[in-house]
């Protein structure tokens, strides 16, 4: 053939191979944002959600990823607190393009990432338990509210104590708030009675003003809401070398922290979504699947961490029901599809919330958690009833 | 009473994290930002202490030399060459302060962590009962107090150190090593925030930048109490107090801006602080 015709050809095929090419360039992995407080009061919790992130990856990508596309994991370090969850957000909405945002994280960081988060238009799953009512366009929570959680410890107290009197003790920001203000409408509506509420700034350490102010009131139980992690650990301890031991309600303390409170913890009282002991086929084969994959670093699994797990599974099922990674598709989707997890069957269909079943259980010497009584499916209440 | 425990068991505590800044301040006439890199040595000392598992009473020892260490280095291979600089120098102490942080996070972690009590629980004091470390702390402070006192006062040492306090110039005319005094104050004031980092953290936790709220404190403690140790525990007892006293009936977060806020009050009207003169 002609030199002619032949480069004609040889262009068509480069053409066409280029056309392939970008066909192949489509199947790029689906990237999942973790912004999580790595340094700052939630680092003692952050490692154990990576891992259940990193599980449920792993799990998936080796089920064939998500409508045949990998999926990859973005890290970053929000300082459990406003300012460093703004650099989080701006790095992996802006720089790093991801998909979705799925994690745990305070308040104040969460607060602060939502308005990158419409501006970037990314779903967003808050994995964390929190005060409650926050609503955006794109933001769905699979854990609990003040409205599932609060009511089953004060009523144990008030069976079981004859607790008429209560001291609150709290993290100065949304949460420590939020939930102090939801927990003292409560007591008050069952006839009890509110002696202080006293407030310590997020990364504080110094616990003692306040705790000479709860002896000074004599209350006959205490109940705490503090951010997740080190302000948990600091506020038992000095409880404890102070001599208080009437009963404790620790309102945001997860079984890890529990345990590595040592024998202070002994005798605290949660109320969560998850322990470790709960009896699911599904938690077994989760917690077989996560000492198999981390073994000696694995860090206990708690009601922090494994809606995290739950929550990759709970995308991936919007994902393939609405066929693509768009937030106007994904966003709709995220409320119809539901995922079987260590936690049972979460569905978030309430208002963005979960309807979720709730356990109160009591801190063991041995850092185990002793489960007194579980409260199947409970309503998380009326949460963001103007959002569509 | 508690307030009246709480005041003096805080004051004990600032005394120990302001000693040894005060020391090097008096000496050498520069504030040593590093400081509160210091203090987190000590916390982290006291973290390897526990996670080695000896007993938690040794973390104080082994801190104290730890830092001593650290800080005999580095007084010679970045304050020694700077002396004639002292503002230099005082900005050299905030760099080396940031890049220990940052060392300590490479080693260690980013994350919040806690190490053992050596003694937990309460004791039974005048009527109430109390935090048995805080108590000791007390202790602790007091010992230190005078051991300081009597090193200063009564050898040789502290003799020749006293000397470059007040004149260096003169001291060096006269002989003096000042050199060496500067060397071992240094070494010294290192070793004890090291200390103070060592004996704070079982009250709370050791993060990599545990340091710098102390150093903001103490450096305003420093400021007011002149080169005098009994002025430095005057100071702590006052502003240290005056801060329990807004925590208990104001709020902690007032209470957080106390000692820098009355610090510069005291400063305004009487510049010399609570020194005799």
């Amino acid at each position: 053939m002609t030199s002619h015709s032949r480069s004609c050809r040889l262009a068509a095929v480069v053409a066409v191979s280029m056309g392939l090419g970008s066909n192949v360039h489509a199947a790029d992995p689906i990237k999942i944002g973790i912004p999580v407080g790595l340094s700052g009061a939630n680092s003692v919790v952050a490692p154990s959600v990576v891992q259940s992130a990193e599980l449920a990856v792993e799990e998936i990508n080796a089920n064939g990823g998500i409508l045949g596309r990998k999926v990859v994991l973005e890290v970053a370090d929000d300082g459990s607190g406003a300012a460093g969850a703004q650099k989080a957000f701006d790095s992996l909405i802006f720089r790093k393009k991801v998909d979705v945002l799925i994690s745990m994280e305070t308040s104040a960081a969460r607060n602060a990432g939502l308005p990158i988060v419409t501006r970037g238009k990314t779903p967003f799953i808050y994995t964390s338990f929190y005060e409650g009512r926050s609503c955006n366009k794109y933001l769905y929570v699979n854990a609990w509210v003040p409205d599932q959680q609060v009511a089953p410890i004060v009523d144990y107290f008030m069976k079981k104590y004859s607790a008429k009197t209560y001291f609150l003790v709290g993290s100065d920001y949304a949460f420590g708030r939020g939930m102090l203000e939801f927990t003292k409408s409560y007591i008050t509506s069952k006839g009890g009675k509110v002696l202080g509420e006293e407030y310590l700034p997020m990364d504080g350490t110094d616990w003692t003003p306040i705790i000479s102010k709860l002896k000074a009131a004599k209350p006959d139980a205490l109940i705490t809401s503090t951010a997740g992690g080190a302000p948990n650990v600091t506020l038992t301890k000095q409880l404890r070398a102070a001599g208080i031991t009437i009963p404790y309600g620790n309102l945001a303390v997860d079984e890890g922290t529990a345990k590595s409170m040592g024998i202070d913890a002994e005798g605290i009282y949660i109320s969560g979504s998850y322990f470790t002991n709960i009896a699911s086929p599904k938690n077994k084969e989760f917690l077989a699947a996560m000492a198999k994959k981390f073994g000696a670093n694995l860090k206990t699994p708690n009601d922090l961490s494994v809606p995290q797990y739950e929550g990759v599974y709970a995308y991936k099922a919007a994902v393939e029901k609405a066929g693509s990674t768009e937030a106007d598709k994904v966003i709709p989707a995220l409320a119809e599809v539901s995922f079987e997890g260590p936690r049972g069957v979460i569905k978030m269909n309430k208002q963005r919330h979960a309807p979720l079943t709730m356990y109160l259980g009591k801190v063991k010497a041995d850092g185990g958690i002793e489960v007194l009584e579980t409260f199947k499916d409970v309503d998380p209440g009326e949460q963001c009833p103007k959002l569509k | 009473m508690a307030t009246l425990l709480d005041i003096v068991t805080t004051a004990a505590i600032l005394f120990a994290v302001g000693a040894g800044l005060l020391i090097v301040f008096g000496v050498m006439k520069i504030i040593n930002f590093a400081h509160g890199g210091f203090l987190t040595v000590g916390g982290y000392s006291a973290l390897a202490v526990t996670r080695l598992g000896w007993n938690p009473w040794f973390s104080l020892a082994f801190a104290f030399v730890i830092g001593s260490v650290c800080g005999m280095i580095i007084e010679r291979l970045v304050v020694r060459p700077l002396y004639a600089r002292p503002l230099d120098a005082i900005l050299a102490t905030w760099g080396l302060g940031i890049i220990i942080g940052q060392l300590i996070t490479l080693a260690f972690g980013r994350e919040v962590q806690f190490v053992q009590s050596p003694v937990s629980g309460a004791v039974e004091l005048l009527g109430s009962s109390y935090s048995e470390y805080r108590l000791l702390l007390v202790g602790i402070a007091v010992i230190l107090a005078l051991v300081l006192g009597a090193v200063l006062n009564a050898t040789r040492l502290g003799l020749v150190t006293r000397a470059v306090i007040m004149n260096e110039n003169l001291a060096r005319g006269l002989g003096i090593n000042s050199g060496l005094v500067r060397f071992a104050t240094f070494s010294l004031g290192a070793g004890l925030a090291s200390l103070a980092g060592a004996l704070i953290t079982p009250l709370s936790s050791v993060d990599p930048n545990m340091g710098v709220p102390w150093l903001v404190n103490a450096f305003m403690l420093v400021m007011v109490s002149g080169v005098s140790l009994v002025s430095l525990g005057v100071a702590c007892l006052v502003l240290g107090g005056a801060q329990v006293l807004v925590s208990s009936w104001g709020n902690p977060i007032l209470g957080g801006l106390t000692i820098v806020v009355l610090a510069a009050l005291v400063l305004r009207f009487r510049p010399q602080g609570f020194a005799r003169d």
